[in-house]
């Protein structure tokens, strides 16, 4: 069985080998394809007799470079990716990628790390895979480097001769946390900097099988996946948590729970009322959910933070409802109220200053005329 | 997802604030008025001022019959869709909770599906409201820019908070921006139409109760 | 679906597994008829945990059980209308992965891929060689 903790292999052998040959020298059968084509054709919506096609086009691919760049980046993305335990299929991802360079994961370490990366790029130019988690400082350079060059300039170097840059989290894909109000380093998203193809795959983290399975996608069918209008593959990231929460029924029928632990809430009802934000957020929570499909958020008792979606840590409060505002909307109204009143009385006694001065006038004028009678 | 935080942000502290201000200005700008001193001796069947006031606000809210029969349609439209938008407004949670946020107030809601439905009724009478005065020659010719601004300003929330609910036509993050939008248009012209009648309809008709009262007009 | 919904969600009926079973027998139709396999995704239906046991118990078990150890464990049975097939891929922690309820003769799976056939072939003539040559030593040492 494969061996995901192997150590970093030695550059010098890049494998022409197709995954097929590759797995059979370890003793694995062509059945283990056909196994994880299965699992990949299910979570990537594919019909169930894909699988052939994904088994097929798997075995006949060759390792693929994949060069690992994380930024400003808490690694929550890799965690979610790996797995502690006993090899199984998940984990076969990871002997159809050659992870050739990977902060956390690899062995090496200082000059010969960025070798391994300078090598991995030339003997697979053009050809090699980008996958960069966290944002880029554009305030400073200074701000976050790795062996010395700043991260834009690894970006641009990385991903000249790359085939393609899959973003990963919400800080790679649009900013994420280092790029919440203020936004002190200036962080962007990776898909401002480049003009590769960039698949985002967002969330915070986003679920494993979202990375895997557009991993699988592009060894076996040498393409992209279709994509929504934010770059996010739409067999993920197509469907909003609210229009396949378990839940709904209770928001249709008005059945909230009020606040955690209430009887609402050990009722099962909808979490809008404290700030479920399901119904603008798109991801596969609902359906595949986390750690192998055993919950998600929402069915543990909390609503959802929106964590796929552009700069969700602005929207006023995971404890705000989706219909309240999100900032302090009544922040100026006491003093719109005074300058409201200041004003209505000024305009009054425009007014009332006015009508006196034509009455005087008024006034004037019959005296005078009295004066002339008289 | 911009649209959004934009009318969830920005957007409505702009319109809550203009609208603040600008209600309070209306206000203002009507208590500093003078009042013509009426010294004369009050009749012999007036009513203590605040009495009458609350009793003619009471008595407008349905016409005498000889004036009744002929607007009867109008009148009874007009309930309906004053009704539905309270309903709407006050009713549904999501718009409870959007209160409960701004003041800290809330209350008990109705299901959403039943909101649905008066709000559907609702549309419909604010469409009737407007063929009237439209096919009405005297209303049509009387009407202006308020009259159909703040129809229009009234009519978008309810259409885009149903369109939003039902998600038809774009994402539910843009549908639902939108019908904020639509909101924030409504507060920011309410102190500058006719709208302002949610207010000022008491205090105009107090004063007219209170002047009647005095002068010894009663109802019949 | 795996896990289950809330304690008021997975012990509900909800008609998902009568429908599932018409699929099924709308495409048992078509392979007998002209030999089209099929296959149903049950990770992919909004299914509660009753409805998938009440489908479980409709459709039974017949002849065949197979066990797989392919980066976790695997089991396969023919239910108890030949040709409709169960498979359930598990991973990590016995967690499934998949399941699906493929039609056909006998899921692809199940037989040994050409390529991994030859190079067993070449391995057993290999070990035979080895085997030949060192008893071969043996009786003349």
């Amino acid at each position: 069985m494969a061996d995901k903790n192997r150590k970093h292999r030695p550059q010098a052998l890049k494998t022409q080998q197709t995954l097929g040959d590759m797995l059979a020298e370890r003793g694995v059968s062509r059945r283990s394809f056909l196994k994880f084509a299965a699992y990949t054709a299910s979570i990537l919506a594919l019909p169930p007799t894909a699988a052939s096609a994904i088994a097929s086009g798997l075995a006949a691919a060759r390792r693929q470079s994949v060069i690992w760049l994380s930024f400003q980046e808490c690694t929550g993305c890799t965690e979610s990716i790996t797995r502690a335990s006993s090899p199984s299929i998940e984990d076969l991802i990871f002997d159809f990628i050659s992870l050739d360079y990977h902060h956390t994961l690899q062995n090496a370490s200082g000059h010969l790390a960025e070798a391994a990366r300078e090598q991995a790029m030339e003997e697979n130019r053009g050809d090699y895979l980008v996958v960069v988690d966290g944002s880029i400082p554009l305030k400073n350079d200074g701000y976050s480097t790795i062996a010395g060059i700043s991260n834009r300039q690894m970006l641009e170097e990385t991903v000249a001769h790359a085939k393609a840059v899959i973003a990963v989290g919400s800080c790679a894909t649009f900013g994420g946390i280092p790029g919440a109000n203020p936004n002190p380093t200036g962080a962007v998203a990776i898909s401002e900097l480049t003009d590769k193809p960039v698949i985002n795959l967002s969330g915070c983290p986003p679920i494993p099988e979202a990375m895997t399975g557009t991993i699988a996608y592009l060894l076996s069918f040498a393409g992209i996946p279709e994509l929504d209008h934010l770059g996010r593959p739409k067999a993920f990231y197509g469907e909003a948590i609210h229009d396949r929460c378990y839940r709904r029924p209770f928001y249709e029928k008005g059945q909230f729970a009020k606040s955690f632990d209430d009887e609402g809430a050990r009722q099962g009802w909808c979490l809008y009322e404290v700030g479920c934000k399901g119904p603008v957020t798109y991801n596969a929570c609902a359906t595949l959910k986390w750690n192998g499909g055993v919950s998600f958020p929402i069915q543990s008792g909390h609503g959802c933070l929106g964590c796929s979606e552009p700069g969700f840590w602005d929207l006023g409060g995971f404890y705000k409802p989706l219909s309240a505002a999100k900032d302090d909307a009544l922040k100026y109204a006491a003093g719109a109220a005074v300058v409201g009143a200041a004003a209505g009385a000024a305009a009054s006694m425009a007014v009332r200053a006015k009508r006196n001065k034509l009455m005087k006038a008024a006034q004037a004028a019959v005296s005078d005329s009295e004066k002339e009678e008289n | 997802m911009e649209l959004l935080e934009f009318a969830r942000g920005p957007a409505l502290t702009f319109a809550l604030t203009v609208f603040i201000a600008g209600v309070v200005f209306r206000i203002a700008s009507l208590v500093f008025m003078w009042r013509t001193r009426d010294s004369s001796v009050g009749s012999s069947r007036e009513e203590p001022a605040a009495l009458a006031a609350v009793k003619e606000i009471a008595r407008r809210m349905w016409p005498l019959p000889t004036y009744r029969h002929r607007s009867l349609f109008q009148l009874i439209n007009g309930y309906i869709f004053h009704i539905g938008l309270a309903i709407i407004v006050f009713l549904l949670l999501p718009h409870i909770l959007f209160i409960k946020d701004l003041v800290g107030l809330s209350w008990g809601h109705l299901p959403n599906n039943l909101v649905y439905a008066v709000s559907i009724v609702t549309l419909i009478s604010l469409i009737a409201a407007l063929v009237m005065r439209i096919s009405n020659p005297a209303q049509r010719i009387i009407s202006t820019f308020d009259d159909y601004f703040s129809w229009l300003v009234t009519f978008l929330p309810v259409l885009t908070g149903l369109i939003a609910t039902m998600h038809l036509g774009a994402r539910y993050e843009t549908l639902l921006a939108l019908h904020i939008l639509s909101v924030c248009l409504l507060l920011i012209y309410i102190p500058f139409g006719k709208i302002m009648h949610f207010f000022l309809v008491f205090v105009t008709r107090s004063q007219t109760g209170a002047h009647l009262s005095h002068r010894g007009a009663q109802q019949l | 679906m795996p896990g289950g919904g809330a304690p008021c969600q997975t012990q509900h009926l909800t008609g998902m597994a009568r429908a599932v079973l018409t699929e099924v027998a709308r495409m048992l139709e078509a392979l007998a008829a002209d030999g089209t396999t099929a296959s149903i995704d049950l990770r992919s239906l909004p299914m509660t945990d009753a409805d998938r046991e009440q489908l479980e118990a409709s459709l039974g078990r017949g002849e065949v059980v197979a066990e797989l150890e392919i980066a976790g464990r695997s089991t396969i049975h023919e239910t108890a209308y030949a040709g409709a097939w169960w498979i359930c891929h598990r991973g990590a922690n016995d967690r499934v992965s998949s399941e699906e309820i493929a039609v056909c003769p006998v899921p692809e799976i199940l037989a040994s891929h050409p390529a991994d056939i030859e190079s067993a072939a070449v391995r057993l003539k290999e070990d035979l060689l080895e085997n030949h040559s060192s008893q071969a030593e043996a009786s003349n040492g």
